[in-house]
């Protein structure tokens, strides 16, 4: 039995800001949903369903979605809170689409880090009895990550700042993101020590924002996108909540997910034009790249300042982390670079390679590719 | 770009929240053990039917999920792997000699005096009780013995629960709809909503984007201090949180001029008396605070019934 | 169009007001094991996996899959967690039915706990309202549902005795369920006079706080049949929501289960519920909800619940039995219970129901739901 084509038809986000201060959570989410439809010609009737990503820690309520309904257009639609990454949102949808049980869906992820204490967020997703009195947590889990992948390769805090330098350059350019004075290395070395050797700037930047992603079968995608572009393989996996259980030096559960998706799409290698990866730190993103095949272990770095793909020409994570909503962001952004190329100055690029994660250290991973 | 929608001058910064609870947590057999026997300074750890030891003592191989065990006494030695420092904690993953396992704990030492394959020994506290912190840290312990992995005999029983605390601290931004709201409480002790997209009836809380139409709303309108019950029930329980006494009735109100609902209470003079009076369809009347409006529901003391 | 989805292999703990010896992550591994073993599978045969739990203030781990992981052995596979109050459970099997629907996957797990004794519930529900607007008189989720409940019951003739009656039935049906916990016959007179808590909700119309945790395996139709030659087969399943404080919520009848009955009716070809579902299971969390549910669910029409149960129509020897496994009142551990409700719903088609099996039940209808009563979704399962 085939089951169909699913498109990413639109996309639609706010500025990603340190803190929305003027603005809530519903403004924010309800700013995304009306203006993905522009140009489509489809509006919020032509919807299934909705399917939102945020978390209840960093909303400071429970069952959040429960209060957002209206802000996020699911008013007696079919709706459903996936709380993790917006990129998984997006998965489900897909998988809702291919059922043929829908044919258009929009997906929504948010955050307003800045309402809340972040640490929390990340200290409350540790097992309570060993790992949370100990004060293990998100930066703790990167620094050692970042320890163990500078001992074992030839790459220097000098390069990791390098390369935050021109992750916030292409931010500034690219990606929507609200920023005072782009950092030298200079300045990302002088920032002050977050989880060493990791300095502060080489950690993901919480930012507050939200996005909106049109989802479409294949006939309403060729009907209402000059340019559609089709999601052709996905796949996820999750390792193990034991930090040092861990296989060291890699994240195995991002290379299961990018094997799970070239299969689904058919590559033998990780055959794209370009990509989006994210990162909770600057060596949490070579080793990303490492896992989705893009370089070999420990040659992140080469890759990531321009190899044969173009990643993360939005500034990916390190700048604009709106945690929940990062990987979904990357989808969005690389659906724009496929379908409309002279945004950011590239060739045709025809393919794309898409990273989400989430937990501590990227217990999880999710990878789309794209084709146009 | 998307920005804000249109701020009104208002002058409320943030609103401060806290959700702060107590939980009883079970932690299950292993780790309930090594709960129940670290005061002792004895590190309960396991050997799993897979060949694998850890420590401290979990409930399921992280290799295979593999839950049959039997308890291991670890030694208090071991050895440093990565590590790092966040803020003033110093945080390594030991692995205890004789184990399998890493596991992440505070180092008793700068940061500058570590490296990674270093021999370590736990500095115990005394002060601590039932947790992993009665082991304090671990230090450098260059000519420390290489200890073993050993029968542990005789087990204590496993703590069925422990008393654990989450507070979560929020500053929520208003945002131009209820900045404004918010601010007409204070300042003219009125309640103020926006017209839905298409009629007169306000919404409250108001927001931009109309719940059913997902059009823009429309303009400001205060609401009357008067209103009618949609919903009420009397509440006669007491509960970890609660803001008063029972009992009272809780009533979900619809304003005259709004359309949406204002949650607040009605006090009463006895549950028999709120049965056969507070009911839906009953005309009520907010009566505002006396003293000094701070933008808040809490501005209106609560809500009475009137005759009509 | 999607592929056809089974449910092949279920579990349940042995519910409990408190389980002392097993953590969150040892209450689900029980479950797991109970509907991998059902289902003739080991975690190698599972290809992906979807938890579901209330929400996080419940028991104080945010993201708990991320630490379940590792006690069910699923490293290295697709794990997503999925969330909706009360009706976790169910949107959590819904989330795994479009994985295998759309061809992500040829067997999905889906587990749903919660380990109330764990944490502090009304103060935790309360926290669903909005910091601003209403949390500091919030009763957690038991003001709301028993303020619409009186109101249900000036339009609608929801009496006090009806939901009683409501409140035997299935206290009295959950005596026969090995896995429920809270086992006592009550009367209409008890509970009639049982402590008003929330009034009109009184003590016996609430359910025990409970911890446990559920399991099923769902499959393709292409793998089905190396674990059952019976699966309970998905005809339709959908979860509709309605905007908190939008201005026309009724409250009276549920719109969002109408709409999400509707969809399902149609899919699975049902015309005359009352006539052509064998059993119902549905999730009271009160026991006025159920009386609610009867209407949405057009098992009667609306005002016509109160009839319906005091008729008799929806006891065991009915001819519409509602909650033959005594629904929530034997147990009610709130994040797994749309998943229990599904898996009661299978056993009765699969004609292994553990309590009471309907017989020749071929039809089942599923109820669940969460939040402000405003998500609410169900399904048909068939035999």
């Amino acid at each position: 039995m085939a089951l169909g084509n699913v498109a990413v038809l639109a996309s639609a986000q706010t500025e990603l800001r340190p803190a929305w201060r003027d603005a809530q959570h519903i403004d924010l989410i309800s700013a995304v949903v009306t203006s993905v439809f522009k140009g489509t010609g489809l509006s919020l009737d032509d919807v299934d369903f909705v399917i939102d990503s945020g978390s209840d820690v960093l909303d400071g309520r429970s069952i959040s979605n429960c209060g957002f309904l209206g802000a996020l257009g699911a008013h007696h639609k079919d709706e459903a809170r996936v709380e993790e990454d917006g990129l998984w949102a997006a998965l489900y949808g897909v998988n809702k689409i291919r059922s043929g049980a829908s044919s258009v869906g929009l997906i929504v992820a948010y955050s307003k880090p800045s309402e809340s204490d972040v640490s929390a967020y990340w200290s409350s997703q540790c097992e309570p009895f060993y790992q949370r009195p100990v004060g293990f947590g998100q930066r703790a889990a990167n620094g050692m990550q970042a320890q163990r992948y500078l001992a074992a390769h030839s790459v220097s805090e000098r390069d990791l700042a390098e390369l935050v330098a021109q992750r916030w350059a292409d931010a500034a350019k690219h990606g929507k993101v609200a920023i005072d004075a782009v950092p030298d290395a200079d300045t990302v070395m002088a920032s002050r020590d977050a989880a060493l050797p990791l300095k502060e700037l080489m950690l993901a930047r919480p930012v507050d924002g939200a996005v909106a992603v049109l989802l479409a079968s294949e006939d309403i995608a060729l009907r209402h996108s000059r340019n559609p572009v089709f999601i052709t393989g996905m796949g996820n996996a999750m390792d193990s909540h034991a930090f040092g259980s861990r296989t060291a030096g890699k994240l195995a559960s991002c290379e299961a997910a990018a094997a799970m998706a070239y299969k689904k799409a058919g590559w033998d290698k990780p055959k794209a034009d370009i990509a989006e990866v994210s990162a909770s730190s600057a060596v949490s993103e070579l080793m990303a790249i490492e896992a989705l095949g893009m370089a070999a272990a420990g040659k992140g770095l080469e890759a990531a300042n321009g190899g044969k793909v173009r990643i993360n020409a939005s500034g990916g994570a390190l700048p604009a982390d709106p945690i929940m909503a990062t990987g979904l962001i990357r989808l969005a952004n690389a659906a724009t670079q496929l379908s409309r190329p002279e945004l950011f100055g590239s060739d045709a690029p025809s393919r794309a390679i898409v990273h989400g994660a989430g937990g501590v250290a990227m217990q999880s991973n999710c990878v789309f590719t794209l084709e146009v | 770009m998307l920005s804000a929608p249109d701020t009104q001058a208002i002058d409320l910064a943030t609103f401060p929240s806290t959700i702060d609870l107590p939980y009883t947590l079970t932690p299950g057999k292993a780790a309930g053990t090594f709960l129940a026997e670290i005061a002792t300074r004895r590190i309960v750890g396991n050997r799993f039917a897979n060949g694998e030891v850890v420590a401290p003592a979990q409930d399921f191989s992280t290799r295979d999920a593999e839950d049959r065990y039997e308890f291991v006494e670890a030694p208090h030695t071991g050895v440093l792997g990565a590590f790092t420092q966040v803020g003033d904690n110093v945080i390594g993953l030991i692995q205890l000699d004789g184990c399998d396992n890493e596991f992440p704990h505070k180092m008793l030492a700068d940061y500058s005096a570590l490296s990674a394959g270093m021999r370590v020994a736990a500095v115990w506290d005394e002060a601590q009780d039932q947790s992993i912190l009665c082991i304090a840290g671990f230090a450098p312990a260059p000519d420390a013995p290489i200890g073993t992995v050993n029968p542990f005999g005789e087990t204590a029983a496993p703590l069925e629960v422990i008393n654990y605390r989450m507070k979560l601290d929020y500053e929520h931004a208003y945002g131009p709809y209820y900045g404004r709201m918010f601010d007409e409480i204070r300042e003219h002790g009125r309640i103020m909503g926006v017209r839905t997209s298409s009629g007169d009836e306000a919404l409250l809380p108001p927001r931009e984007i109309d719940d059913l139409t997902h059009k823009r709303t429309g303009t400001w309108k205060t609401c009357e201090n008067t209103g009618t019950i949609k919903g009420c029930s009397i509440i006669n329980m007491e509960f970890i949180g609660q803001t008063r006494p029972p009992p009272y009735a809780y009533a979900e109100i619809v304003l005259d001029g709004a359309s949406t609902r204002l949650i607040h209470m009605i006090e009463i003079e006895s549950i028999a008396w709120a049965k056969e009076h507070v009911r839906p369809g009953r005309r009520v009347r907010a009566i505002w605070t006396t003293g000094t409006r701070t933008g808040s529901l809490k501005d209106i003391e609560r809500f009475e019934l009137i005759d009509e | 169009m999607g592929h056809h989805v089974g449910i092949v292999g279920v579990g349940q703990t042995h519910h409990s007001r408190r389980r002392t010896v097993v953590s969150q992550a040892g209450l689900v591994r029980e479950a797991v094991d109970r509907a991998l073993a059902d289902a003739k599978l080991t975690m190698d045969d599972i290809d992906s996996v979807v938890v579901a739990c209330g929400p996080v203030l419940f028991a104080a781990v945010n993201q708990p899959e991320k630490w379940v992981v590792d006690a069910i052995g699923a490293q290295g596979k697709p794990v997503v967690r999925v969330t909706s109050g009360g009706g976790a459970g169910f949107a959590g099997a819904l989330a795994g039915y479009y994985q295998v629907a759309g061809g992500y996957s040829e067997r999905t797990l889906v587990v749903a706990y919660d380990k109330l004794s764990e944490g502090q519930l009304q103060y935790s529900i309360s926290t669903l309202y909005d910091p601003f607007w209403g949390r500091e008189f919030a009763v957690g989720i038991m003001g709301f549902s028993a303020a619409y409940w009186r109101a249900r019951m000036d339009v609608l003739g929801h009496t006090e005795e009806a939901a009683a009656m409501v409140s035997v039935k299935n206290h009295r049906n959950a005596l026969a369920n090995p896995y429920a916990h809270f086992k006592k016959e009550v009367t209409v007179e008890e509970v009639m006079a049982s402590k008003p808590l929330c009034w009109p909700i009184k003590l016996l119309d609430v359910p025990p706080i409970s911890d446990g945790a559920a399991a099923v395996v769902l499959a393709s139709e292409s793998v089905a049949a190396r674990s059952t030659n019976r699966p309970a087969w998905i005809q339709g399943i959908a979860y509709c929501c309605e905007a908190d404080n939008a201005p026309e919520r009724s409250m009276l009848l549920s719109e969002p289960l109408a709409i999400a009955a509707r969809h399902v009716y149609r899919a699975a070809g049902i015309t005359n519920p009352r006539r052509q579902f064998d059993v119902v299971e549905v999730q009271e969390p009160y026991s006025c909800f159920e009386l609610s549910y009867y209407e949405s669910l057009g098992l009667c029409p609306p005002g016509g619940a109160a009839e319906l149960i005091a008729s008799g129509a929806t006891e065991l020897d009915g001819d519409i039995p509602v909650n033959p496994s005594g629904g929530c009142m034997g147990a009610n551990p709130i994040g797994a219970v749309g998943l229990i409700r599904l898996i009661e719903a299978a056993t009765q088609v699969m004609g292994r129901s553990e309590n009471h099996q309907i017989k020749d039940a071929k039809l089942a209808l599923v109820q669940s739901g969460g939040g402000w009563a405003n998500l609410r979704g169900c399904a048909v399962l068939s035999a």
